[in-house]
């Protein structure tokens, strides 16, 4: 009787582990494919990207739209890695975003921006 | 120093003169609409004036992008501004501020043109920073405050920020252009 006891406490509490982890790990893998990659907007206007700091999570779009009458562009600060090359009013600019990223107008080049990934 | 020294005390008395008679007369506007839309396109042509100079002297990359900048951006406000006093059927009325400003410019040009090569990348970008820090305080002090129309006032208002941008463009190439 005593072994069919411990036995079956074994089971449970093995059983017990084993949900768990799968939870667990279900948990884990859904938090990761869960997030659909979303769109962010920045707009430009009157020589601001607004807004100016943004966070998002990787693989997210983010869209800039030129709403002032002057031309602007969106670059990589400070090495130029890319850019947008310049955009008239009314004009879009976009870009999957994987690493946090600090740019700048070339045009204007007061203007700056930064882009931060969810930690 | 001495240049922004001139702008400023330019646009003063040329303020001064143009509203010294309006002045008599209680609470009325020392510019009229027409008068601030001609002292605001006057204002940007001289600068794609100086740009145009620039073009042709320099050969500094940062005085050259620069002297493209206020050339396409001070063209952008004209057209707005054309596009709005064409809008309002308003027609920009010649007056003492913009005549003063105009005077001011031809000796700017003499100077920009006349000044050695070697010397003419800091001619050109200390001009900027002194015409650009006393037609901010222009703009801020005298033509928002009197502009009545509303689009009006808008335009100039939306002017303000380039213009600070610009300011600190010319700053930074400044700043490259001592060293």
């Amino acid at each position: 009787m005593q072994t069919l006891k411990t036995f079956g406490l074994k089971y449970v509490v093995i059983s017990g582990i084993l949900v768990s982890a799968f939870v667990l790990l279900m948990g884990f893998k859904n938090s990761e494919n869960t997030h659909k990659p979303i769109s962010h907007t920045v707009t430009i206007f009157k020589m601001k990207y607004n807004p100016e700091h943004l966070v998002v999570n990787k693989g997210d779009t983010v869209v800039w739209i030129n709403k002032d009458f002057y031309q602007h562009d969106v670059t990589d600060f400070p090495a130029k890695k890319w850019t947008s090359k310049p955009f008239n009013k009314g004009e879009t600019w976009s870009k999957v975003i994987t690493e946090d990223t600090d740019y700048f107008c070339n045009l204007h080049k007061v203007m700056k921006g930064t882009i931060r990934l969810v930690k | 120093m001495k240049t922004k020294a001139n702008y400023k005390l330019t646009l003063i008395c040329a303020l001064a003169i143009a509203t010294s008679g309006l002045m008599m007369a209680q609470d009325t506007p020392q510019l009229s609409d027409p008068e601030i839309a001609s002292v605001a396109v006057v204002a940007n042509q001289i600068d794609i004036d100086y740009g145009k100079v620039a073009l042709e002297r320099s050969k500094n990359k940062e005085v050259i992008d620069f002297a493209n900048r206020m050339i396409e951006d001070h063209k952008a406000v004209i057209n707005q501004a054309v596009a709005l006093v064409t809008k309002l059927g308003v027609t920009p009325m010649d007056n003492a501020v913009s005549q003063s400003l105009l005077t001011q410019s031809k000796e700017t040009l003499k100077k920009l043109n006349s000044v050695s090569k070697k010397d003419f990348d800091k001619t050109y970008i200390d001009n900027e920073v002194a015409y650009h820090e006393a037609v901010i305080s222009a703009v801020k002090d005298v033509l928002i405050v009197q502009a009545k129309n509303a689009e009006l006032k808008d335009l100039l208002e939306a002017v303000l920020p380039a213009l600070e941008a610009h300011l600190g463009h010319a700053k930074m190439a400044q700043s490259k252009i001592s060293k």
